[in-house]
């Protein structure tokens, strides 16, 4: 009985978002990555941000770069989903110059990683 | 007819470059204040403001003031001391020159405009004392 | 002798022996505990469910056992029985009237009711009859929130009053008395339980609080106008179920409500008492006890207590360097961090660490790593104790018998120690045994008041050397009790024939040592000083003197001990701790470190017992805790120690002395440990000894913290004051 459910467990498939397998997880990102693409030059035009559409492509390409590894299917969809959202706001300048130049965090410092320069700033 | 041709308004810029002192200071007199305008000077102040009125312009437009040449171009409605402020803002129609009743004390402190954003501008500041308190090492015990 | 005159008074229930027997029952003074060999139990149904408990037990104890709180005001698991609030009557069958659940020992097949109409009715009752005389002012009364009366009025009170009287101000009014600088009393809102007064008399052992007049006169009060003074009066705000007692500096502070609470330790004496620190906004608003059965049961001294506003006065919040004109200024932590390290580097080894009263076994260990890696090798403790190896067995500096062993003593002597004030939570304990226990006390010192009467054998010496060669009268004490304890007092060790009483004692007590018993007991006074001696430090500061070291490294050591003057001219003195005191004012480098209440950190008790402060608040400022600043100072000097963070540096502490972390864990020294062969010369070379803290006065500022607190020096001024009106008063009478 409990190698039965075991088996079950094993066997037992997840329930996809939107992708079925690994192919049209890798479609839907690249689609993605292709409307950000076209969109940008629009971007730039409309929040009129100090940046060239250049700089905005390299960024857009480091964004999905940094997700490189994730291999999960459900993963990869859900990122998707967020970046589809991140893309609609833009286009429908829901989003304001701030938060695209969030990308680039400019007004971020980096956190100290080495003790002494932690123990100076007290983190 | 002189109304319709629109000569009269010629004369009143003559009159107005006469008054100036030449085409050099009307030019001069634009530059800083933006205006040109002809008044009967109502009385100087001690810190050199010239108070003009003239019931020619509309209300609201019809008193001014020129302020002296050394403040340049940082003057400021401030500038206006408290006992000509009545008269420009026609609180009254005396200007103190003419008006005997204005109380007159030794301890009314001198005027001064508004400080913001200069070096002496007013720093609001913490009165509350503070959650801890540091040691002082000259403080002798 | 009537030593407890309440518990001999209800001597039908209680007998002297009754609290050894039992520590897992929260016994008391008035639970009969019958010998072990006699189990035979009574049932008794508490609301139908049948228990089983020990003849003698209370209604109230038999309703605990299966969880049933019965609600109550007088009783006090701590305090003898007095039975007169009456909120804890409750029905018992076949039995006329309602009974007073905490007096009355059950009867074998009583069926208890707690919960039926007749017990609601009783409470009802009683709740609206306290009510009637206590004021409706808890909006403003500090208590609100926290108080007896206000939580169980709402639990069992009536929903509406018949208390109509609203024009004729019939409603009882007390007049406030002033008893200190640290209770405010509002005595209207005394609901004369007579906690305070129990407390006062059993534990603190001062009857200085009374009742006067009866019914509804009736006033609890010090007869004559006098202060309340004694090491452990705080307590009383924590026992008083209303708000007729309460926190003086707090009032008037904070909601319980919005306080944040953090368990921590305290570390203004060596008991280690476990503490709740109370935050709110970053910002330490008071300290209450935290219960360990086997520290400080339930209460708190005083000076750990109320000290707390000593943690806002006087802090360092910015590193402080000396400057050429020889003034202390405010530097940022890099430019303060280079001139150490140049220092140190500049020192070639010449380098000595001193540790102080308040330091962590965290930061000790960092300063030894840091100090040997750049071949420096002397450290030492503020304190001193024996010369020679003392330190190295462990059993040397320990109060073996423990804190809580102590109460099973039943012969004591005292050797130049003041356990009133050096340790009023261990004082308690001997009351506590002297007490229940028939406890004999005598003491080699100075005549003092500790609270219960005790032989004072006298001042000389040489007693020592009487009483350990067995020639002594209370030497047949000590030989004929079960349990006979030695406590010697840390600061008498630092005489020059220190090692000598030491090594006389210890041998004595190789003689009555039992199986499971060690008589030999060292009070430490200071939080560091276990933890010191545990990872290695070596006591006294005259190695100092010797070393004459190039820079000298104090780790809060505030004692004013170390002078100028006996250091070398070119001696660079870097100052780590807390507050502005004797070390920051004769320091070249000042580096700011984090109070007790500020950092995670690890002290010994001077039972052995390794126990963890908690960060209530961050430190003010610039302040850095301790370990962090030896730290980042090794990376400067280039010398980087191996830890990083608070758990590597446990790891290490580990490494050194495993129990160090095992938190909250008695490590006792091992059995036959204790060696008398430390003594390099065995003669007690006589003269009086002494004790530095004779006094109420002198026990209230004892170190960086308390110097530092207002209200410490309030009380000083009140001892002072009912001191001097005291002496006036005596000389009218004469």
């Amino acid at each position: 009985m409990a190698g039965r459910e075991a088996i079950k467990r094993a066997v037992q498939q997840v329930r996809p978002i939107l992708s079925v397998d690994r192919e049209e997880a890798r479609k839907r990102a690249l689609n993605l990555y292709k409307a950000w693409y076209r969109q940008i030059p629009y971007i730039v035009m409309d929040y009129d941000i100090p940046m060239s559409v250049e700089q905005c492509r390299a960024k857009l390409r480091e964004e999905f770069v940094k997700q490189r590894h994730v291999t999960d299917i459900r993963v990869i969809d859900m990122l998707v989903i967020k970046g589809q959202m991140e893309l609609k706001e833009s286009v429908e300048i829901w989003k304001q110059k701030g938060h695209i130049m969030r990308y680039w965090k400019e007004s971020q410092d980096p956190k100290p990683t080495d003790f002494l320069s932690k123990f100076i700033q007290g983190v | 007819m002189t109304k319709y041709l629109g000569i009269n308004r010629l004369s009143k810029l003559f009159q107005i470059i006469q008054e100036a002192g030449g085409l050099k200071q009307t030019y001069l007199k634009l530059y800083r204040n933006d205006d040109l305008k002809i008044g009967t000077l109502v009385g100087i102040d001690k810190y050199g403001n010239k108070y003009f009125e003239n019931p020619y312009y509309f209300y609201g437009r019809n008193r001014w003031i020129e302020f002296p040449q050394h403040v340049g171009m940082d003057y400021d409605g401030s500038q206006i001391p408290a006992e000509w402020y009545g008269w420009m803002h026609y609180k009254t129609d005396l200007p103190p020159t003419r008006d005997g009743c204005r109380p007159k004390y030794k301890w009314i402190a001198d005027h001064s405009e508004n400080l913001s954003g200069t070096k002496e501008s007013y720093m609001p500041y913490s009165t509350t004392p503070p959650k801890v308190e540091a040691w002082d090492p000259k403080a002798k015990k | 002798m009537i030593r407890a005159p309440l518990v001999k008074a209800l001597g039908a229930l209680g007998s002297p022996t009754h609290q050894i027997a039992s520590r897992a029952v929260r016994t008391s003074a008035i639970v009969a505990q019958t010998p072990a060999k006699a189990p035979d139990t009574i049932e008794v149904f508490v609301d139908d469910i049948p228990v089983q408990v020990l003849p003698g037990t209370t209604v109230l104890q038999a309703a605990a056992q299966i969880g049933v709180e019965i609600p109550r005001f007088c009783y006090h698991e701590r305090l003898a029985v007095a039975g007169n609030c009456r909120m804890c009557l409750v029905e018992v069958e076949k039995s006329p009237k309602p009974v007073a659940a905490c007096a009355m020992p059950v009867m074998k097949g009583w069926r208890i009711k707690t919960n039926s109409e007749m017990t609601r009715k009783a409470r009802e009752g009683v709740m609206e009859f306290l009510l009637m005389n206590h004021p409706l002012d808890c909006p403003i009364c500090d208590q609100g929130g926290e108080c007896d009366l206000q939580d169980q009025a709402m639990a069992f009170g009536s929903d509406r009053s018949r208390f109509t009287d609203i024009n004729y101000t019939g409603k009882r009014a007390v007049e406030d008395k002033d008893i200190g600088p640290l209770v405010k009393t509002i005595m209207t809102r005394c609901i004369h339980c007579t906690r305070c007064i129990r407390f006062a008399s059993e534990i603190a052992g001062v009857d200085d609080l009374g009742t006067t007049g009866r019914g509804n006169d009736m006033q609890i009060g010090t007869y004559v106008e006098k202060l309340f003074l004694t090491e452990l009066s705080g307590n009383v705000i924590d026992l008083c179920p209303v708000g007729a007692l309460t926190n003086k500096p707090y009032s008037f502070v904070a909601r319980p409500w919005e306080i944040r609470k953090v368990s921590s330790i305290d570390v203004l004496d060596a008991v280690g008492s476990n503490i709740v620190i109370s935050t709110r906004t970053n910002e330490v608003l008071r300290i209450l006890p935290r219960e360990n059965e086997d520290v400080n049961e339930e209460w708190l001294a005083d000076k750990s207590r109320f000290a707390c506003d000593g943690l806002k006065r006087q802090r360092l919040v910015a590193p402080m360097v000396r400057m050429p004109n020889g003034e202390l200024q405010a530097v940022e932590w890099e430019s303060a961090l280079i001139a150490v390290a140049k220092a140190l580097q500049k020192a070639n080894g010449q380098i000595a660490g001193v540790a102080g009263q308040l330091a962590d076994v965290e930061a000790m260990v960092a300063l030894k790593d840091l100090i040997n890696r750049l071949e420096g090798e002397t450290l030492v403790t503020e304190q001193d104790f024996i010369k020679g190896s003392g330190t190295d067995v462990r059993a040397n500096y320990l109060l073996n018998s423990n804190i809580a062993g102590l109460e099973e003593a039943d012969a004591v002597l005292l050797v130049g120690t003041n356990p009133r004030y050096e340790a009023p939570l261990v004082n308690t304990r001997l009351r506590k045994a002297y007490v229940h226990n028939e406890l004999q006390i005598a003491s080699i010192g100075p005549k003092i008041d500790l609270s219960y009467s005790h032989d004072n054998l006298g001042s000389d010496a040489s007693l020592i050397k009487d009483v350990c060669s067995g020639s002594h009268a209370f030497s047949k004490v000590l030989e004929g009790a079960k349990k006979p304890a030695i406590i010697i007092g840390a600061d008498i060790l630092e005489r020059s024939d220190g090692a000598a009483i030491h090594a006389t004692i210890a041998e004595y007590c190789e003689k009555l040592k039992k199986p499971d018993w060690n008589p030999f007991n060292v009070l430490q006074n200071n939080a560091a000083q276990v933890g010191a001696y545990d990872v290695g430090y070596q006591p006294g500061l005259q190695r100092i003197n010797q070393a004459q070291p190039k820079v000298l490294v104090l780790l809060n050591a505030d004692a004013g001990k170390l002078t100028r003057e006996q250091l070398p001219k070119d001696c660079f003195v870097v100052y780590i701790g807390s507050h502005g005191d004797n070390g920051a004012s004769i320091a070249d480098a000042v580096l700011p470190g984090a109070a007790y209440t500020e950092k995670q950190a690890t002290y010994v008790n001077t039972e052995g017992r390794a126990q963890q402060t908690l960060p209530g608040v961050s430190p003010p400022g610039m302040a850095r805790e301790d370990w962090k600043i030896l730290r980042a100072l090794s990376e400067v000097t280039g010398t980087p120690l191996g830890y990083d963070t608070l758990d590597e540096l446990r790891t290490r502490l580990e490494d050194i002395a495993p129990h160090l972390t095992r938190l909250g864990k008695l490590e006792k020294a091992s059995f036959n440990e204790l060696s008398p062969k430390t003594a390099t010369s065995k003669s007690i070379s006589g003269g009086a000894i002494d004790v530095k803290q004779k006094e109420l006065r002198e026990y209230f500022m004892t170190d960086a913290i308390s110097r530092a607190s207002p209200t410490m020096a309030k009380c000083i001024s009140a001892v002072n004051k009912q001191q001097r009106q005291d002496e006036a008063k005596q000389s009218v009478a004469i």
